[in-house]
């Protein structure tokens, strides 16, 4: 079992535009993200936290700093990191069970245990009697089902979650949340979780580091101080309340920062 | 249901009115035959076999014609869009070829490929070959990004990720750009015939007329019309049984 | 990107096409070298035969397109103004638009006769769907509120036809316009093929069949150079004219 823990060392990144002036996406990143820990990014609009991930999971080339996992520097993308994005991604083209089996179908397996791993984690996700599916016939949790399906069934050391539950409504951003820790106390992960959202983030995750306005430097970092699976009461208590609102204050702080810098350049 | 209830009382309608003008001699006969008098002209010339061979061969050389420009059109679209040289190159010919009048090229074709089928085939090919380029360089080059990383990070190859990914990806605009191409390919080989005579329904056209054969001449104008549309709508079928995913999503 | 990089590979498909047939490796009877090309094409210009032809082309071409798009965009724009119109109309021409207008050169032999009349009317043919389903689409897809703002604002009706939809319509118009262009130059040189006597389309064929290849390619150039430079051109004044445009 490879060691997960992930060091971002003065990362930087800098977007280059078609039309118009380079930016300046982070500036000297440095974080740590403990084996099996769950880490939320939290942060305004634009602060560059998807671009961290993106470099995380290889998908970006590291300019400017180093990413290491478990001690080697991260060099393109690869099954050891398995990624969610916010709009599914999913192959518009293949069923459902054509999906989770994509990934499978890369790793040396047997034809059984390629089928049976892809059933296991079409259940596990509840999306059991919908195998023959086409995305455009799922709603939108069902989707964000399938792509969390998909992406475990390879079952990578780190999980990388991009705004995951951006795209669905509050009810379905709810029950995602449950089946999220079910799944995580299963098989536990270290995951990075990007998200906009304080209480969604202060109720997964270990530790919630804040980001600031672009370019997007690490402002803080919060112990949630959950010992093992939060239970949903947990939201109601003094501490969680406190955490949340601490939290959303230092967003919103760098959230009117970014906005008086747009309308600065003006 | 209605629509199509509309759209058969709307050319019965049209119909109807064509044959009273017709017998009624709005204008003379010569320049309007009356509509069963050119629906006899097809019966017999069913009969005789005449126009199933020249459908025949005019479908032959649309369709093969079409068949070399798909076939080549994608290949060159996906090469453009991946091998840097290749847009290079490939680019300004593209972009001229495009808004050029490629008919004006007939003659060279009959030049180097004689007058039989080869010319023919070959200019449709060429006619039809640009629309397709277009739409599998744009249809490769526009795969959405979080596809291809959602691949990459699955354990996807780099051939993997062209084949796998973005052909199927690209599959919908490639389609339409096919769509596009197979009118232009029966237009062009119609026009060759008709400027080259000889057997298909173009030559058989012209040679009509030539004998100031007006119901000769309306009913050729029928018979493409109808296949004209059969061969297109065969084409719309064809597009909703491959992309029944796709068809799914555009009416949800 | 400067044109002059954009269209290198012309250049080079041009020392191409000049060296392949010199060296023999194509029969340089079947493609004559660029320069004998050359040579040919300033023969046409200089015996005038460029001229007479090109314009005969031109001004066939100009009848055709103009009478298409106009009346095309008329009829459009009335169909969407006047629901029944549509519901006659419209079928009518979904129905006639897979249908090649090319096929009906003949017919228009048959009907005007050999001579510039067919060849307008050819061109005609192939204008107007292509102005009608654009101008129809566009009056359609005008913003309701737009009209409504307009006639509130006390606008009779005529006034909306002419200062609301048209202006609205104007982009899908215009758009339609360029495939009309398109359209226009291959059913002028498919109806000079045929009907022939003079334009480029009969140049080219003429010139064809007595051998003289070199101003056979000569005629096929100019032919395409002016249908790109037409649609570059026609695309330059769209944009100008749409630059209000988001």
């Amino acid at each position: 079992m490879a060691a997960t823990e992930i060091a971002f060392e003065h990362v930087s990144h800098t977007y280059h535009p078609p039309r118009g002036k380079p930016v300046l996406a982070l500036d000297r990143v440095s974080l740590a993200v403990r084996e099996r820990e769950f880490m939320a990014l939290l942060g305004p609009s634009g602060c560059g936290k998807s671009t961290l991930l993106y470099l995380l999971g290889g998908f970006l080339p590291v300019e400017e700093g180093r990413i290491t996992v478990g001690r080697s520097p991260v060099a393109g993308p690869g099954p050891d990191r398995g990624i969610v994005f916010q709009n599914f991604a999913l192959f518009p083209w293949k069923t459902v069970r054509q999906n989770v089996l994509y990934g499978l179908e890369k790793q040396n397996l047997s034809r059984a245990e390629r089928e049976r791993r892809a059933q296991e984690f079409i259940d596990l996700v509840h999306l059991d009697g919908f195998e023959h599916s086409y995305p455009s016939q799922l709603s939108g949790g069902m989707k964000q089902r399938v792509a969390i399906a998909r992406t475990l069934a390879i079952d990578p050391e780190i999980l990388l979650m991009d705004e995951p539950f951006g795209a669905l409504d509050a009810q379905t951003r709810g029950l995602m949340h449950e089946e999220l820790l079910s799944i995580m106390e299963r098989a536990p992960k270290t995951v990075v979780f990007v998200t906009h959202d304080v209480r969604e983030a202060v109720y997964l995750a270990d530790r919630v580091a804040v980001m600031s306005a672009r370019p997007g430097r690490i402002k803080e970092i919060v112990e949630t101080g959950h010992v093992g699976r939060p239970s949903p009461e947990i939201v109601k208590s003094r501490d969680f309340i406190d955490k949340v609102d601490y939290l959303w204050n230092s967003v919103r702080q760098e959230a009117l920062l970014a906005q008086s810098e747009r309308s600065g350049a003006w | 249901m209605k629509k199509i209830f509309l759209r058969s009382v709307l050319i019965v309608a049209l119909i109807v009115a064509w044959e009273t003008a017709a017998r009624v001699h709005v204008v003379s006969p010569f320049l309007l035959p009356a509509f069963s008098t050119v629906l006899r002209r097809l019966y017999t010339e069913t009969v005789s076999l005449q126009l199933p061979v020249g459908l025949g061969l005019s479908i032959y050389r649309s369709l093969v014609g079409f068949a070399l420009a798909a076939v080549l059109g994608v290949a060159i679209g996906i090469l453009i869009a991946r091998v840097n040289s290749a847009r290079w190159f490939f680019d300004p010919l593209v972009s001229i070829g495009m808004p050029m009048p490629k008919i004006a090229f007939l003659p060279i074709f009959v030049l180097w490929f004689g007058v039989f089928d080869e010319s023919k085939i070959l200019m449709v090919a060429f006619s039809s070959v640009f629309p397709v380029i277009v739409a599998a360089w744009a249809g490769t080059e526009n795969v959405e990004r979080l596809l291809l990383w959602s691949a990459r990070s699955l354990g996807a190859s780099d051939r993997g990720l062209l084949w796998e990914v973005a052909l199927p990806a690209a599959f919908p605009q490639i389609m339409t750009g096919l769509q596009v191409a197979l009118p232009i390919a029966m237009v062009t080989d119609i026009v060759a015939e008709m400027a080259m005579g000889g057997q298909g329904l173009g030559g058989d056209m012209m040679q009509a007329m030539r004998f100031a054969d007006s119901p000769g001449v309306f009913a050729g104008i029928l018979a493409i019309a109808i296949a004209g549309s059969a061969l297109v709508k065969a084409m719309e079928l064809i597009r909703r049984r491959l992309l029944v995913w796709h068809a799914e999503a555009e009416h949800a | 990107m400067k044109p002059v990089v954009r269209y290198a590979p012309l250049l080079l498909l041009a020392l191409l096409w000049e060296v392949v047939p010199r060296a023999h490796l194509i029969d340089p009877r079947s493609l004559p070298p660029l320069s004998a090309v050359a040579v040919a094409w300033w023969d046409l210009v200089t015996s005038g035969d460029l001229w007479t032809n090109g314009i005969s082309s031109l001004v066939n071409l100009s009848a055709g397109l103009l009478l298409g798009v106009l009346i095309g965009a008329a009829l459009g724009i009335l169909m969407a103004w006047y629901g029944m119109l549509d519901d006659v109309v419209h079928p009518l021409v979904r129905a006639l638009y897979p249908m090649p207008k090319s096929a009906l050169i003949p017919v228009m032999i048959l009907w005007l006769g050999l001579g510039a009349a067919s060849k307008i009317a050819s061109i005609f043919m192939g204008c107007l769907l292509p102005a009608v389903l654009s101008a129809y689409n566009g009056a359609r897809g005008v913003d309701r509120v737009l009209i409504w703002s307009a006639l509130a604002a006390g606008a009779t009706r005529r006034a909306v036809l002419w200062e609301v939809i048209l202006p609205a319509a104007m982009p899908e118009i215009l758009a339609g316009i360029r495939t009309a262009l398109a359209l226009s130059f291959i059913l002028m040189v498919a109806s000079e093929f045929l009907i022939g006597q003079t334009g480029m389309g009969y140049l080219i064929s003429f010139r064809g069949e007595s051998g003289a290849y070199d101003s056979m390619f000569a005629g096929v150039l100019t032919v395409s150079a002016v249908g790109f430079l037409a649609d570059r051109a026609y695309l330059w004044a769209m944009q100008r004219a749409l630059i209000w445009r988001e």
